[in-house]
């Protein structure tokens, strides 16, 4: 059955929250009176913050349209969210970060684990979060993979464990495989290679995210792909590699290859989208909202593969009574399908792609997930055509893109080292 | 009446120029903010529409511009009437010698050069490790202060400097109390220069970035949230906010040089020359 | 006598408590916080209480360092060096060409206005304004002065001291101003009258009686250079570093206590900065 984004079928309202409230009487938790409950729902106020990615008020208006309560959203950037998940604890009920952010703060215990037997769509959920496999024949990824720091031992447990536990330490939300982004119409030939970003060919027009756990992976993906260097794990290098990838790179900026570096999504877009830069380091819903702008522009599939990144939502470690439930009902709501399908229809996936399968029509879930020719146009959740008839998505497939993920966002061993390092690059 | 001379001419030329250059900036904002519907934030433009605006009015895909308005707008308040009050204190307090004062005054300096990010790391670590929470009526508050105080304190040192004290003698013999003095006397000789604090502490406070970068909390100011929305925004909608901020600061200044005017002509209604002192 | 002064001296430490207040609590309080935390050590998310150099040993041992302080002057003192030039001229022709207060004041605020948008947004549209198919590029090649757009108005050394000196070019202004308001319009017009001409009276009797007011004004435009650090991010495209850089990039990692001791050495250098700049100006007198 496909329903369309945009139904607010009371059946579906009333459905969702029988199967919530059943859900929670079914758990542990014992509740009061569930008219009490449901009563007290609406003065409940949760708030969430994250990265611009998915702090999307639409979904709050959904929230206190489906649930009641109020959703509260702050958007901040990367650093500024990292740093507010591990100091600030009384300042969010809800942390919706990335994994690798999750295993620099976990330590700091301001986030609770959740319990994974009242979570509905546990077991929908794509095995990258739970075993680490995608398919059965997958190999694992370089780097922080989020089933490594997805699992912990207890409710407050500060430790990561290797197993499914039965307590994540975030309920994975949404990824996506990253890559280059291109100006086709600049460039003028073919790009298949993460050794591009540094071909001399585009001095003074290339650039590169500033954000260090991130930007550390692709600079990887470009000396490996130079045939400089093998990394044995990517995402835990040793001082040596560290130096050595930094090295090149600023070898590379003192030469001027580099228009710019970006920190934030809105900076990316408007380089690519003046032409100041042909080629560089790009989020997937950049590349949508510069070809929302009708400028060309194509997230680029390359020989060597993609890195990845994965987000979730966590609980903050204050939360106890009724907003906790209220946090758990969001969550098992968060995965039920209707984000999920928001999400998809920016070009992100969604971790639980099955109910999200439910909120896209045929067209779109061709399109995103199956890598399939569009038939009709395809429109953004805000209405901005992104793609027309005939066109496929860039890269393929959900298995041809995930499927080809060699390395994840990291935060590793040697990490104050590389950030040094970092800083001495950024300053030459 | 003097005749122009001919430097004034170049001047007004350099000046003109000066003034496009300051421009510059809310000169391409305001041009950009009449994107068309699918136009970005870079040239060359795409259709020309007041659809920005409008959709400066709706929900934002992301972040809450009106919300963080409204602190950045009482915010401004606050601070600038504490800063008012506090820079008239602190004004008079100086113009004796009173035991630290030398000190203070070393303090106050302090507080205007040092780097904002400092006052913003130490406010924003003092409140950590203290156990307190991060608020933007507490802690961005008291950061912001260390901003706009010693810019208030240094006018109102300035204007008492100049300050003819032959006023206030007249009104001893006349046998009014301190408090009258101040009240009938000084403030109303000082109250233009009051404005004038008033209008820095508030413009100072409203645009204020560094300082309260780490001590606002989890509400955003009006600029932190504009920062945060450059994370995920790329739509002129930031353009037409800030054309409506110009326009909005057009009416503010308007509205004070008012109120200026209207004091001065009801001054010189009633025949004061108060104001004549400083 | 003694009583009335004790009364005074009473009633003035009344009157400044508030500031006194809010100074101990929001500045001396967190300066004394940072440089006890710069001796900290940090974990991936928490510092811990410790007493080592290790913060400032890596401080001084690192050649960044030495370059981003470089760089930090570098920019402090070309900036000066332009918004005295701009702000001497533009507060000359307020103070001597124009005739009322009424239009000095209301050319002043015009001035302002600029700066009531969000200094974010303002930058951001400085790509649109410099970059290759910007404003001022589309202009060049459209007037035939250059052919091919030019690369180093946006993302450079340009750019950075091109925001500095728009965005400060005012708080030199207005100090030069003040000052030169109070010049005895009389000084001058003995000068004329001994025969001096226009260049001889800017030389001999402006600039010397303006000192002061310069003097200031470099306070504050060099204190605000030096302690930015979003500027420089943004107008460099993140490519070139000052101090401010290297601690807003710590302290977005978390890494608070190399933070701290970088903030202390800025600190310092601005202090001393500060320090040399007052010995050529009593700044209470000049108020």
């Amino acid at each position: 059955m496909t329903k369309f984004p945009n139904s607010k079928g009371l059946s579906r309202r009333t459905l969702l929250k029988g199967a919530a409230s059943t859900a929670l009487a079914a758990g542990a938790t014992t509740l009061g009176a569930p008219m009490l409950w449901a009563q007290n729902i609406k003065d409940v106020t949760i708030r969430q913050f994250g990265t611009g990615v998915s702090n999307l008020n639409d979904v709050a208006t959904k929230v206190k349209e489906d649930l009641g309560f109020t959703l509260e959203m702050t958007a901040l950037d990367t650093d500024s969210v990292t740093q507010r998940a591990a100091t600030q604890p009384n300042s969010f009920d809800i942390a919706d970060i990335e994994y690798f952010i999750a295993k620099k703060v976990w330590g700091a215990g301001n986030l609770q684990a959740m319990d994974t037997s009242k979570i509905v769509n546990y077991d929908k959920i794509a095995g990258t979060f739970r075993s680490g496999l995608l398919t059965p024949d997958s190999t694992i990824a370089q780097g922080t993979a989020p089933h490594t720091v997805g699992f912990t031992s207890g409710q407050n447990g500060t430790d990561f464990v290797q197993e499914e536990s039965g307590w994540m330490t975030l309920i994975p939300t949404i990824y996506n495989a990253d890559t280059l982004g291109i100006r086709p119409d600049l460039i003028g030939r073919p790009i298949s290679n993460w050794s591009e970003l540094l071909n001399p060919e585009f001095k003074g027009k290339a650039s590169i995210l500033d954000i260090s756990s991130i930007g550390i992976m692709d600079m990887a993906m470009v000396v490996e792909s130079m045939g400089e260097y093998t990394y044995p794990d990517k995402g835990n290098m040793t001082k040596e590699e560290i130096d050595l990838t930094i090295g090149i790179f600023t070898e590379a900026k003192k030469n001027g290859q580099f228009r710019a570096f970006w920190k934030s999504f809105d900076e990316s877009v408007n380089l690519m989208a003046s032409g100041e830069v042909v080629i560089q380091s790009m989020w997937s819903p950049a590349i949508t909202a510069v070809k929302s702008q009708g400028i060309p522009c194509v997230y680029q599939p390359l020989e060597e593969g993609y890195r990845s990144w994965g987000g979730g939502l966590g609980i903050s470690a204050a939360l106890s009574g009724i907003e906790l439930d209220a946090a758990y009902e969001y969550i098992n709501w968060y995965l039920s399908g209707w984000v999920g399908g928001y999400l998809m229809r920016q070009g992100y996936y969604s971790a639980v792609p099955e109910t999200s399968k439910e909120f896209m029509s045929a067209d779109e879930w061709g399109f995103w997930y199956e890598g399939k020719a569009a038939e009709g146009d395809i429109l953004s959740p805000t209405g901005n055509k992104l793609a027309g008839a005939g066109e496929v998505r860039d890269g393929g497939s959900f298995f041809d893109r995930m499927g080809s993920v060699v390395c994840w966002n990291s935060v590793m061993d040697e990490n104050q080292y590389m950030v040094r390092k970092w800083n001495e690059f950024i300053a030459a | 009446m003097e005749p122009r001379t001919r430097s004034f001419y170049v001047l007004s030329a350099f000046f003109a120029l000066f003034i496009l250059f300051l421009y510059g900036p809310t000169i391409t904002i305001g041009i950009l903010s009449f994107q068309g519907e699918g136009g970005g934030l870079t040239f060359p433009m795409r259709g020309v529409s007041l659809y920005w605006f409008y959709d400066l009015f709706e929900q934002q895909a992301v972040g809450d511009i009106w919300g963080s308005f409204r602190r950045s707008f009482a915010l401004g308040l606050m601070v600038m009437v504490v800063t008012v009050v506090v820079s008239v204190m602190g004004g008079l307090a100086f113009r004796r010698k009173f035991p630290g004062s030398n000190i203070l005054f070393y303090l106050i300096i302090t507080s205007l050069v040092i780097p904002s990010i400092l006052i913003s790391l130490g406010v924003g670590l003092l409140f950590s490790q203290s156990g307190l929470n991060v608020h933007w009526s507490t802690s961005g508050f008291g950061s912001q202060l260390t901003w706009t105080l010693p810019f208030g304190l240094l006018i109102m040192f300035a204007v008492f400097n100049r300050f003819d004290t032959s006023y206030e003698e007249a009104a001893r013999d006349l046998g009014a109390t301190p408090w009258q003095t101040l009240h009938h006397v000084v403030l109303p000789i000082i109250a233009p220069s009051l404005i004038g604090v008033a209008l820095f502490g508030f413009t100072l406070s409203y645009d204020e970035f560094a300082r309260t970068l780490l001590t606002a909390g989890s509400y955003n100011t009006l600029p932190l949230e504009i920062y945060g929305m450059t994370t995920n925004v790329t739509s002129p909608v930031l353009y037409a906010l800030g054309t409506l901020t110009t326009v909005f600061s057009l009416i503010v200044i308007g509205t004070f040089l008012c109120i200026a005017m209207v004091m001065n002509r009801r001054r010189a209604l009633k025949g004061s020359d108060s104001g004549k002192g400083v | 006598m003694k009583k009335l002064r004790n009364n005074f001296a009473v009633s003035s430490l009344l009157m400044v408590s508030p500031l006194a207040a809010v100074l101990l609590i929001f500045l001396v309080l967190p300066i004394v916080l940072i440089v006890g935390v710069s001796f900290w050590r940090a974990t991936e998310f928490s510092i811990i209480p410790a007493f080592e150099l290790d913060n400032y040993e890596f401080l001084f041992g690192s050649p960044v360092t030495y370059t981003v302080f470089f760089n930090t002057f570098k920019y402090a003192l070309i900036t000066w060096f332009f918004t005295v030039l701009l702000g001497f001229t533009i507060a000359y022709y307020l103070a001597f060409h124009i005739r009322t207060l009424t239009w000095q004041i209301a050319l002043f605020l015009l001035c302002t206005i600029p700066f009531w948008t969000s200094n974010i947004i303002r930058m951001i549209s400085w790509i649109p304004f410099l970059g290759r198919n910007g404003i001022a590029n589309s202009t060049l090649i459209s007037w035939g002065v250059i052919d091919e757009p030019i690369e180093w108005l946006l993302f450079s050394d340009f750019a950075v001291i091109l925001a500095f000196v728009h965005l400060y070019t005012l708080f030199m202004v207005v100090p030069i101003f003040n000052t030169m308001m109070r010049i005895d319009k009389s000084l001058i017009e003995a000068a004329r009258d001994a025969g001096a001409n226009g260049a001889q009276i800017l030389w001999n009797v402006i600039i010397p009686l303006t000192k002061p007011g310069i003097m200031i004004g470099t306070i504050f435009v060099v204190t605000l250079v030096m302690g930015d650090f979003i500027t420089v991010r943004f107008m460099s495209g993140s490519q070139s570093a000052n101090v401010g850089r290297l601690i807003s990039n710590d302290i977005a990692l978390l890494q608070y206590p190399s933070a701290s001791a970088t903030a202390i050495v800025l600190l310092l250098t601005v202090l001393i900065t500060i320090g040399i700049l007052l010995r050529f100006v009593d700044i209470r007198k000049e108020l």
